[in-house]
């Protein structure tokens, strides 16, 4: 029989932080954190005896978790008397995270997206990037960095990201006698596509769409369409999140559903587009870099394209990032600085094969802008110019609970308008 | 006439309590601790990173007042137990009584059904994704073989508890296991004896097999509401709880308030009503249970028939 594991949890996790809490201070507090050091000295040089250990946190997990391995391993080499922890959290990422912060036990430095719930935790990073101009961040994509920002405060650095593109078979485009498609198509030509492309006979479909999307991933289609969640300074939902632009560009994928040129996927474990087009059954999918690689070993002849275009409106592109930051509580912070900064530097994101680099000059270097399957990331990218609807409320959790209630039901086909004015309704009392 | 059990002195005394000492200090530690502490969260606004707040009942009235979620969530649960709890006993019983034969092999069959019960739940829901899928899933497969077009189980609102219904009947081979014992332990003479009196096969079921396991199916009874209740993993693997929150169970929304939301006094408050329910229910069958449960040796039952 199952315990009901919610109560138990919440309660076990409670003991936990009690238990962290009274372990954490009797720990032995390294180097002093509050030292104004500047970044140029490494403060564990001068530690020869004594091994200083930095907890570094990530979300990974595989070939991803491998790579950040080895990066903290040759920042051990090049800083003798270092031990960099790699804390691997997985799925727990935030749980665990939320967790050490409650406890006041954080890992040093950590993979961070969600700086609205983090920063105040967080150690401002304007100053050392300041006084460090080793960081270059310059190089760095500036659409990447305003991904970083919040109030105002530069909390972290890209490590890795990714924009979305439409992945499309080129073999069932050829079958089907379809033209493939090119930068400056519209949703017009991605419906016809789908449309062709869908052969029933063969459980072949020409999209593929998400039962439960993420709202998160949404935004550039209604930003692409003109409109918004919410308002650019965060404090209104009604004729926004309601407007007839976001209906309109929610509407396109549950038409696409309801007419069978798209299949509907499940969300979790269940049968994913991903699979479906690594076995041929799909000839478009949106997606993010992360499934490339395992694409191409699927021996599958694909090609990737921007995201369709609304007639004379401008595309939008929404960044999926993976950045670093500091612990407030850190107690080695010009350590923790020390690593961040080898962690964003060119030798590292070289290093990072499974997401796309973040600074301009790997880039150019590797000429990954230049390449056409790597091309339509970059190009997205130079379309991030919005800011993603979290980080411009703090509420934005709760309000995001209604919207993905009506998201989903758009997508099982009920009516967008009325659900969206629904959702706006329930999340007006988060506003004030 | 009863004897007095020896009073046990000294090192005597403390002997038993030092072998369950190491139990009793888990469970104080894990089990009756945290339990009492998600009780005291339970009256606080309590965001894990963040003030700590006290606010009284604020809690249990937002959820019944302010949560549609929580409505929802509990109404999927509802729905949930009345379809498992009847079908879990019966397709149970019925398995027992069917392994109870006395036939070559049943010893197979009996590892075979036990066999889901071993493995984990994660792996278990693995395989039901892939038997669920609407276009590429085998039920379905299985169902066009008879010309039957199978929904998209998952992704239908009014098939998706279904399917979880079906998957959790699948892990029921421990229940199966007991209610063997139960059946085990009726004694043949009575079988016989009715045989020599002409009862048939269903007299014999009505009238000795039922009453004599019964005791056995209060016990599956109370369990199975229990973990009706307690339901999780499933949606949580298979359908996140959707589509639509269809199978967004209460133990999902507790969840989700905990460790996606970090409320944790909600969350404290959402599992102490659970708790409420499930004390509640168990009360109710017990009490019913006088009516229908037959205890061989019961002196109450002996007086009536007399």
């Amino acid at each position: 029989m199952k315990k009901v594991a919610s109560k138990w949890m919440a309660a076990g996790m409670a003991l936990l932080l009690a238990v962290a809490a009274g372990c954490s201070q009797a720990q032995p507090s390294g180097t002093d954190g509050t030292s104004s050091n500047t970044g140029t000295t490494t403060p564990a040089s001068s530690d020869k005896k004594e091994t200083v250990t930095l907890r570094f946190a990530t979300w990974d997990t595989d070939q991803m978790l491998k790579i950040q391995q080895d990066i903290a391993k040759q920042f051990e080499q090049k800083n003798p008397g270092v031990k960099v922890q790699v804390e691997a959290y997985a799925d727990g990422f935030d749980q665990k995270l939320v967790a050490a912060f409650g406890a006041k036990n954080p890992p040093d430095v950590m993979y961070m997206w969600d700086f609205p719930t983090y920063n105040a935790s967080l150690e401002p990073l304007d100053e050392y990037v300041k006084k460090d101009p080793s960081v270059a961040i310059d190089d760095f994509y500036q659409g990447l960095l305003n991904y970083n920002r919040f109030d105002g405060k530069l909390f972290g650095l890209p490590a890795g990201f990714s924009t979305r593109v439409v992945f499309y078979n080129k073999k069932l485009f050829n079958e089907a006698n379809v033209p493939l498609p090119t930068d400056n198509w519209t949703w017009d030509d991605f419906k016809s596509a789908a449309k062709q492309l869908t052969v029933r006979d063969k459980k072949q479909y020409g999209f593929a769409v998400r039962s439960e999307p993420d709202t998160y991933d949404l935004q550039q289609f209604v930003w692409s369409n003109g409109s918004s969640f919410i308002s650019p300074d965060g404090k209104a939902i009604e004729g926004y999140m309601n407007s007839k632009e976001t209906a309109e560009a929610l509407q396109i994928f549950s038409d696409l559903a309801k007419d069978k040129s798209a299949l509907l996927v499940g969300g979790k474990n269940q049968q994913s587009g991903n699979d479906l087009f690594k076995a041929g059954k799909l000839a478009m999918y949106d997606n993010g870099v992360w499934s490339l690689e395992s694409y191409k070993k699927a021996n599958v002849d694909f090609g990737t394209v921007v995201m369709p275009q609304f007639p004379g409106k401008p595309g939008k592109g929404v960044i999926a990032t993976s950045s670093v930051s500091i612990a407030k509580d850190s107690k080695n912070k010009e350590l923790a600085w020390e690593f961040l900064k080898f962690f964003v530097s060119s030798d590292a994101i070289k290093m990072r094969t499974s997401d796309l680099p973040v600074r301009i000059s790997v880039v150019q270097e590797k000429k990954l802008d230049q390449d056409p399957l790597y091309a339509p990331f970059y190009k997205t990218l130079e379309q991030s110019t919005d800011t993603p609807a979290f980080l411009l409320n703090p509420h934005w959790n709760e309000i995001n609970r209604n919207l993905s209630a009506a998201v989903n039901a758009i997508m099982m086909g009920q009516n967008a308008e009325e659900l969206l004015n629904k959702a706006v309704k329930d999340s007006q009392k988060f506003l004030k | 006439m009863t004897v007095q059990p020896k009073k046990l002195k000294g090192r005597a005394f403390l002997t038993p309590y030092l072998f369950i000492l190491p139990w009793i200090l888990g469970f104080l530690a894990f089990t009756l601790g945290p339990m009492l502490f998600s009780l005291v969260m339970s009256f606080f606004d309590w965001p894990v990173v963040g003030e700590v707040t006290f606010v009284g009942l604020d809690n249990y009235v937002n959820m019944f007042t302010d949560d549609p979620l929580f409505w929802q969530s509990l109404w999927v649960t509802i729905k949930f137990a009345l379809l498992f709890v009847p079908l879990n006993l019966f397709i149970a019983l019925f398995l027992a009584m069917m392994l109870n034969q006395k036939v070559r092999g049943s010893g197979f069959f009996r590892t075979v059904f036990y066999l889901p019960s071993v493995i984990s739940g994660v792996a278990l829901a693995m395989i039901w994704a892939w038997v669920y899928d609407g276009e590429y899933g085998i039920f379905n497969y299985l169902l066009s073989l008879v010309g039957i077009t199978g929904p998209n189980w998952l992704n239908d609102t009014s098939w998706a508890l279904v399917a979880m219904v079906i998957a959790s009947l699948w892990g029921q081979g421990s229940m199966v296991l007991i209610f063997l014992a139960g059946l085990k332990s009726i004694p043949e003479s009575l079988y016989e004896a009715a045989s020599i009196d002409g009862a048939g096969a269903v007299q014999k079921f009505f009238r000795i097999t039922l009453p004599m396991v019964s005791p056995t199916i209060l016990f599956n009874l109370i369990m199975t509401i229990i973990s009706a209740f307690q339901q999780l993993s499933l949606a949580l693997l298979l359908t996140g709880g959707g589509p639509l929150q269809s199978t967004y169970f209460y133990a999902m929304f507790a969840y989700d308030n905990a460790f996606k939301y970090f409320k944790m006094g909600y969350a404290s408050a959402n599992s102490w009503f659970m708790f409420v329910i499930i004390l509640v229910l168990t009360f109710l069958v017990f009490k019913t249970s006088g009516k229908w449960v037959y205890y061989e040796g019961d002196n109450r039952r002996g007086g009536e028939e007399a």
